[in-house]
C-alpha cells in the first residue's frame, strides 16, 4: 500500500468519525434534557394512582384520618408509676415486638437511692434479677431486690420513643426509610430499611432497637395504627394507674394539653436539640 | 481543549444523563411526595388492626360484669391486662382465666420499694401467705367493704324478748351444747344482720327462719344490742372436739385479717369466733361450702377447706378465750 495514500485517507476516517461523536453526544445532550422534563411524568403515573388522589386534596393517611389536622404528644407522670410493667407486656402484644427482655419499644427503669450510698441504683425489666423474679424472658416484673435495704428514695419511670421534632435517627437514616409525618410521629417504613443500624446507634434516648428476624430497626411509634383510628396507644390504654397520657396538642382540651398546662413538665436531654415531644412529670435529677 | 480531558468530561456529562433519565424510573412510587420518605408507607402502617380492643369491646357481651368492674376499685385496670388482648375472641375462641390469681395480683400490689404510697400493696409474708388473692377478692371489684349496721337498739328491752331464745341459745346467751352457738358478747353489727337475713329470708335455716319472722325490726335491733352488751361467760364443751387445734391455728392464720386475732374480732361487721361451739362452726363453714349460707368471701374460703380442715378450725376457736386480754 501506498504510504503516502494511507496517511491522509486515516487522518480523514479520524476526523470524520471524532465529528460523528460529537453530533452524537450533541444529540444525546439533546434528548437528555427533553427527557429531564418529559420521563418523570411518564414514570409517575402508573404507581401514582394514590399520589394522585392526594393531590387532588383528599386526606391522608386514609379517609377517615386527615394528618394535617393534629399534632400528637404524650405525657409521662414518674410519680404515679408502679413498676408493673403492664405497659411493656401490653406494647409487645399489639405491636409484635419479639418476646424477650431486651427488646423493646417501651420499658420501665426503677431508681433507687439506698442510705450512705451515692450511686443511683438503676435497673429495667431487662436486668437479669428482674428477668430472674419474672419466670421467664417472655414475661415482665420487676424483682423486689431492694427490700432488705436502707432506701432513701426511690421512683419509676416509663420511656419510649419521643418522636422528636429534629430527630437526629431520621437525620442519619441512608434510606429515607425513617421519617416524621406530619402529625408529629416519627415511623419506621421496614420495607424500605436496610438494617445498617444507623438509627439505632444515633438516638441518644436509646429508644431504637434492632430486629434480627427481620432484619429491620424498629421502635415504638405511638401505636400508629391505634391512633389513626381514635384510639389510645396501647401502653396509655392498659396503664391501671395513669402514668402516662396521650392526646392531640392541637386540642386544648385533650389529656396532654391538660397535663402540660398543669404540671411542671420537662423533657430529656434537651441539649441534644432532638425536641422531644414525650413531656415527664416527677423525674429526678439522674434520670435522662 | 486536550482530548482527553475532553473524553473526560464528555463521559462525565455522559454518565449524569444517563442517571436522570434512569432516576424516575428507578425511584419507587410515592417517595418525594411529602419529603425524603415513601409516602405510601403512612396509610400501610396506619391499616393494621389493633390488637387491643379496649373494655367497650368487652361491653357488648359482658354488660353485668362489666358495669360490675366499672363501679369497683379496679375500673383502671382494663379486661385486657388479666385476659390478654380481645382480638379475634368469640365465643367459641374464648380469653383464658388467670388461674394463678397471686402472681397475677401481686405484679402491681406486692409492696415494693418505689412504689407510691398510693398504690395498694401488701406485705406478702403477712397478707395471708400463699392463699390465692380471689379467695376474699372479686377481682372485678377487689375491695372489701364491711357495711357494719348500725345497732341503735335497747339491750333492756331486748333482753327481755330474749327469753325466748334461751331454750336453745342458752341463758344468757351462752348455749348449752355444741350444735347452736353461743351469742354473748357476739358483736352487735353482725347479730343485726344476720337476724335480719333469716327474718327477710336472704336466710335460710329451719329453725331460726320462723322463728325470726316473728320479730319485729325493732326486735332485732334490741335483741343484738342485748347479746352485744352480755360478757361471754362460755361453758366448756361436753365432748373434747374431735380436731386438731395446733393445726387449726395454723390454718386460723388466714382468718385473722377479718376475724381478727384467735377469733376475738376485726370489723364489727364479721362475726367474732372464739370460744365458738366447735360442732356449730363445722356446720356453718360446710353450710358455706354448700351454699346453703351465702357470702362470696366465706364461699371461697370454705370451698377450700377438707373436712379435717374445717374441724382443725373449730377445734382451735373453741378453745380460745372470748376475753380479750386488756
Amino acid at each position: 500500500m501506498n504510504k503516502d495514500d494511507s496517511k491522509p485517507t486515516l487522518t480523514a476516517r479520524r476526523a470524520f468519525l471524532g465529528k460523528l461523536g460529537g453530533a452524537a453526544t450533541c444529540a444525546g445532550a439533546a434528548v437528555g434534557v427533553a427527557a429531564l422534563g418529559v420521563i418523570p411524568a411518564i414514570a409517575a403515573k402508573p404507581e401514582g394512582a394514590p399520589a394522585g388522589a392526594a393531590a387532588s386534596g383528599a386526606s391522608f393517611p386514609t379517609k377517615d384520618y386527615d394528618w394535617s389536622k393534629h399534632q400528637w404528644g404524650f405525657g409521662v407522670d414518674a410519680t404515679k408509676c408502679i413498676g408493673c410493667l403492664r405497659c411493656v407486656e401490653a406494647c409487645k402484644k399489639e405491636n409484635s415486638v419479639p418476646q424477650n427482655a431486651h427488646q423493646f419499644r417501651t420499658w420501665v427503669e426503677r431508681y433507687v437511692h439506698i442510705e450512705g450510698d451515692p450511686e443511683v441504683h438503676i435497673d429495667s425489666q431487662q436486668d437479669p434479677v428482674n428477668i430472674a423474679a419474672s419466670g421467664s424472658e417472655k414475661e415482665f416484673r420487676f424483682a423486689n431486690r431492694y427490700k432488705d435495704a436502707k432506701v432513701e428514695k426511690a421512683f419509676f419511670v416509663p420511656k419510649l420513643c419521643n418522636q422528636c421534632s429534629h430527630p437526629a435517627c431520621v437525620q442519619v437514616c441512608p434510606t429515607g426509610a425513617t421519617f416524621r409525618t406530619e402529625d408529629g410521629v416519627v415511623l419506621i417504613d421496614s420495607t424500605y430499611c436496610i438494617g445498617c443500624r444507623y438509627c439505632v446507634q444515633a438516638c441518644p434516648y436509646g429508644a431504637r432497637y434492632f430486629d434480627e428476624d427481620r432484619g429491620v430497626a424498629d421502635k415504638c411509634n405511638w401505636c400508629y395504627h391505634r391512633v389513626t383510628k381514635g384510639l389510645n396507644p396501647a401502653c396509655v390504654e392498659v396503664c391501671p394507674v395513669g402514668a402516662r397520657v396521650f392526646g392531640d396538642q392541637k386540642d386544648k382540651q385533650s389529656p396532654i394539653s391538660l397535663f402540660i398546662r398543669n404540671n411542671r413538665v420537662q423533657v430529656l436531654r434537651p441539649e441534644t436539640g432532638n425536641a422531644p415531644n414525650v413531656f415527664y412529670v416527677g423525674i429526678d435529677k439522674e434520670v435522662n | 481543549m486536550p482530548k482527553h480531558i475532553f473524553r473526560l468530561v464528555s463521559l462525565i456529562l455522559g454518565l449524569i444523563v444517563v442517571a436522570v433519565i434512569a432516576k424516575p424510573f428507578l425511584t419507587v412510587d410515592s417517595f418525594y411526595r411529602f419529603g425524603h420518605y415513601r409516602a405510601n408507607a403512612v396509610p400501610e402502617i396506619a391499616a393494621k388492626a389493633p390488637v387491643l380492643q379496649t373494655a367497650r369491646y368487652c361491653r357488648d357481651c359482658h354488660t353485668e360484669r362489666h358495669a360490675l368492674w366499672s363501679a369497683g376499685s379496679h375500673k383502671s385496670v382494663t379486661c385486657e391486662i388479666c385476659h390478654g388482648a380481645a382480638q379475634g375472641h368469640t365465643d367459641k375462641n374464648k380469653l383464658p382465666i388467670p388461674k394463678d390469681s397471686l402472681k397475677l395480683c401481686t405484679l402491681c400490689h406486692e409492696a415494693m420499694t418505689g412504689r407510691p404510697s398510693t398504690q395498694p400493696q401488701i406485705q406478702l409474708p403477712k397478707h395471708n401467705p400463699g392463699q390465692q388473692c380471689i379467695v376474699c377478692h372479686n377481682p372485678h371489684s377487689p375491695k372489701i367493704v364491711a357495711n357494719a349496721i348500725k345497732v341503735t337498739g335497747d339491750a333492756a328491752a331486748g333482753k327481755k324478748r330474749a327469753e325466748d331464745c334461751a331454750g336453745c341459745h342458752g341463758a344468757e346467751g351462752n348455749s348449752p351444747n355444741d350444735t347452736w352457738p353461743n351469742l354473748a358478747g357476739q358483736s352487735a353489727a353482725y347479730l343485726a344482720r344476720i337476724l335480719g337475713a333469716y327474718k327477710s329470708g336472704d336466710q335460710k335455716n329451719e329453725i331460726m327462719s320462723p322463728l325470726a319472722s316473728d320479730l319485729s325490726p325493732a326486735d332485732v335491733q334490741n335483741l343484738a344490742a342485748y347479746f352485744a352488751s352480755v360478757p361471754c361467760k362460755p361453758t366448756p364443751p361436753a365432748v373434747k372436739p374431735v380436731g386438731n387445734g395446733a393445726a387449726g391455728k395454723v390454718l386460723a392464720e388466714n382468718c385473722i385479717a377479718c376475724h381478727g386475732e384467735s377469733g376475738l374480732g376485726a370489723n364489727p361487721a364479721w362475726p367474732k369466733l372464739a370460744a365458738q361451739k366447735p360442732g356449730y362452726l363445722v356446720n356453718v363453714l360446710k353450710a358455706f361450702k354448700a351454699g346453703l349460707r351465702k357470702d362470696p368471701m366465706m364461699a371461697g374460703v370454705a370451698r377450700g377447706l377438707s373436712d379435717t380442715n374445717m374441724a382443725d378450725l373449730a377445734a382451735y376457736y373453741a378453745a380460745q378465750s372470748c376475753q380479750p386480754t386488756k
